[in-house]
């Protein structure tokens, strides 16, 4: 066993700064990568010590496995922590730094290529005794294949990739005439995102929750589950907001999933933090989805109704410590709610909406949390995922989280760029959502409510807002002429700081 | 002044006016007066008091108007002087409609070219942006007229995709 002394962070945004600030209370120097764009990103800012490795493109750089070694050899970084997406599930990045010397923070390259491969991951959950979504256990090359297969398991269906994850490469399908397209479309993104192409068939299920359970195991045959996460509201079949408890779960269930969970993990070999994704349908009935072999975004829900710090758990379980608990030893205590801030336009059908943040005013007091990886000033670039951060809100009951994430959502400001925040504040409203009854076609069935007109008293004030602002401006605009014609010119070129009080 | 202001296709006429006192002034919705105390709250961000009603409120300039948001809630406020009449009128429904790229990214495809008919909601290109695919669509039924775009090209927010007649 021997403790590190710096650990080079192998990603960008939230995530690397999350993880350097685990390393900072741990007294480990963290080494930041970054891209050309991300000279002046927040991840550099708070680490150690900080080494470019290419152009913008991720492919370029967050991907470059040769780059980033040669800078874990070049700094002296003992360990590599991935994060997740870039290279976290990427078997020979584990296997380049177990041979490079390097601790990978995370399980064995080859657990990574077991489970990483969907289909290689549904057979051992078989062999394991959980249950799965009915589908193939082999990925389908051929579109004659394809078809037969989906005729045998019956619409609707779900095209995915095998080696897929975060929601890409992922097709719903209702109407097998639109099977093909959807196969080229899953494919295409599939190759795009993981350089793998291949896809698999699941039963789409109707009205499904999906929950995953945590894992955490050591390197001496110890593992546990952490409990749940309700990660149910999803838009493009990506999560936008978690939760646990989850409303659906009984204690018998909780118990039941726990143990399919570690079962499964325990038979793949299983070190470090895993996430494993179950689909529960209607009638309470787990089938296990698949395994992230790596950190998950939501990770946070979990860290507050429990008080454990996973990622420093993952560093202390890399350095080959044994897990500091039981799995008796471990409660969850009250409620925490998660909702993913990204850079997309709800209204526009979730389209990305990257450019500067003019403005950023975080909310603040109790019970909250901002796991953030910008800054006001920051533009946020269009070559990587559009996440900007995760806001956690605890309460001791699922009601006080809620109405605790409503306030805190009320106080987040982010100027400049179009961001999920508003769809929030509608969601966090809705009757369903508090009720609990939620699933994971929620946005997509409420998504008129949700989108619904402002009130006679919210169009009022921003008429007044907005005629106020524009008489300001025009007398500015005059007191300092010349400047150019319009009312929004003399704004952008002067920055509102610039402009006096109306005289 | 005298605005035309638009909220979510919704037009009233607003008379703005400073009062006496500092941050002090009258707005009339449709000839209903408010008065309003104003104050600068930081960048982009006013505290407004109404009637007793204390407001937060942010707004940046965007193209016409403001993007104003209140308490997690965001509204487009679209502004056209009264008196210099309507500049930015909507266009006639039937004219040519611009299908513009909504934001950076690259071309993975296009599905139309000139002269083929589309439906409503039909996909016209697929641009990667942000690590996804997103397919533009059709906003109403009409002829391509022209699709000055290729696969593989990178774009601009706004640059013309597909121009409908």
């Amino acid at each position: 066993m021997s403790s590190f002394r710096r650990i080079l962070i192998a990603n960008r945004g939230e995530i690397a700064v999350r993880i350097a600030r685990a390393c900072r209370e741990l007294d480990i120097a963290s080494v930041a990568v970054y891209s050309e764009a991300d000279r002046a990103a927040l991840h550099v800012r708070m680490a150690d010590e900080a080494f470019a490795i290419g152009p913008a493109p991720s492919r370029e750089s967050y991907l470059r496995i040769d780059r980033i070694l040669e800078v874990a050899r070049r700094s002296g970084a003992d360990a590599v922590h991935p994060g997740y997406g870039f290279l976290a599930e990427n078997a020979a990045f584990a296997r380049a730094c177990e041979e490079a010397g390097i601790v990978f923070i995370g399980p064995r390259g080859e657990t990574i290529a077991l489970m990483g491969e969907k289909t290689s991951a549904r057979r051992l959950a078989v062999e394991a005794g959980v249950p799965v979504v009915p589908g193939t256990l082999a990925p389908l090359d051929d579109l004659d294949l394809l078809r037969g297969e989906a005729e045998r398991i019956g619409l609707p269906i779900m095209i995915k990739a095998a080696a897929g994850g975060g929601g890409k490469g992922l097709r719903l399908v209702r109407d097998a005439s639109l099977l093909a397209a959807a196969a080229e479309r899953a494919r295409s993104e599939a190759l795009s995102a993981f350089g793998d192409g291949r896809v698999y068939l699941e039963k789409a299920l109707e009205r499904p929750h999906h929950i995953e359970i945590q894992v955490l195991a050591d390197h001496h045959g110890h593992t546990v589950h952490v409990f749940e996460r309700e990660c149910s509201i999803q838009r493009r079949h990506q999560k936008v907001i978690e939760e646990s408890p989850s409303p659906l779960v009984t204690p018998e269930l909780r118990e039941r999933m726990g143990a399919l969970a570690v079962a499964l993990a325990e038979r793949a070999g299983y070190r470090n933090a895993g996430t494993l994704e179950f689909l529960v349908d209607a009638g309470g009935h787990p089938y296990f989805l698949e395994m992230n072999t790596r950190l998950q975004v939501e990770h946070p829900v979990t860290e507050m109704v429990t008080g454990l710090d996973l990622v420093k758990l993952q560093i202390r379980v890399a350095q080959g410590e044994p897990l500091p608990f039981a799995q008796a030893d471990l409660r969850q205590r009250g409620h925490a709610i998660e909702c993913r801030i990204y850079a997309e336009d709800p209204a526009q059908g979730f389209l990305p909406s990257p450019g500067r943040i003019v403005a950023l005013r975080p909310p603040s007091g109790p019970g909250l949390r901002d796991d953030s990886g910008v800054y006001e000033g920051w533009d946020v670039p269009i070559h990587y995922d559009p996440l900007i951060s995760k806001l956690v809100a605890w309460g001791t009951d699922r009601a006080e989280a809620i109405a605790r994430m409503r306030r805190a959502v009320s106080e987040y400001a982010v100027l400049g760029i179009t961001t999920t925040l508003p769809l929030f504040e509608r969601v966090l409203r809705h009757p369903a959502f508090v009720a609990g009854d939620i699933d994971t076609g929620f946005i997509e069935s409420h998504l008129g409510e949700l989108l619904r007109a402002p009130s006679d008293e919210d169009r009022d004030m921003a008429v007044v807002a907005a005629t106020v602002q524009a008489l300001r401006d025009r007398q500015s605009a005059r007191a300092q002429a010349p400047v150019p014609a319009g009312t929004t010119s003399a704004w952008r070129a002067r920055g509102w700081r610039d402009l006096g009080p109306a005289r | 002044m005298i605005y035309d202001a638009t909220v979510d296709g919704h037009t009233v006429r607003a008379e703005v006016r400073a009062g006496t006192g500092e941050g002090r002034y009258t707005v009339r919705i449709d000839g209903r007066p408010l008065e309003v105390d104003v104050r600068d709250a930081g960048p982009h961000t006013m505290s407004v008091i109404a009637c007793g009603h204390a407001h937060e409120v942010f707004l940046e300039p965007r193209e016409g108007g403001y993007r104003v948001l209140l308490r997690g809630r965001v509204l487009h406020v679209g502004l056209v002087e009264a008196a210099r009449g309507a500049g930015t009128a909507p266009r006639a429904a039937g004219g040519p409609a611009r299908v513009q790229a909504p934001m950076p990214g690259k071309l993975v495809r296009v599905l139309v070219r000139a002269g083929q008919d589309v439906g409503a909601g039909q996909g016209l290109v697929v641009m990667e942006a942000m690590k996804m695919e997103n397919e533009i669509r059709a906003p109403r039924a009409g002829r391509v007229k022209e699709a000055p775009v290729q696969e593989g090209q990178a774009v601009e927010t706004g640059a013309l995709l597909v121009l409908l007649e």
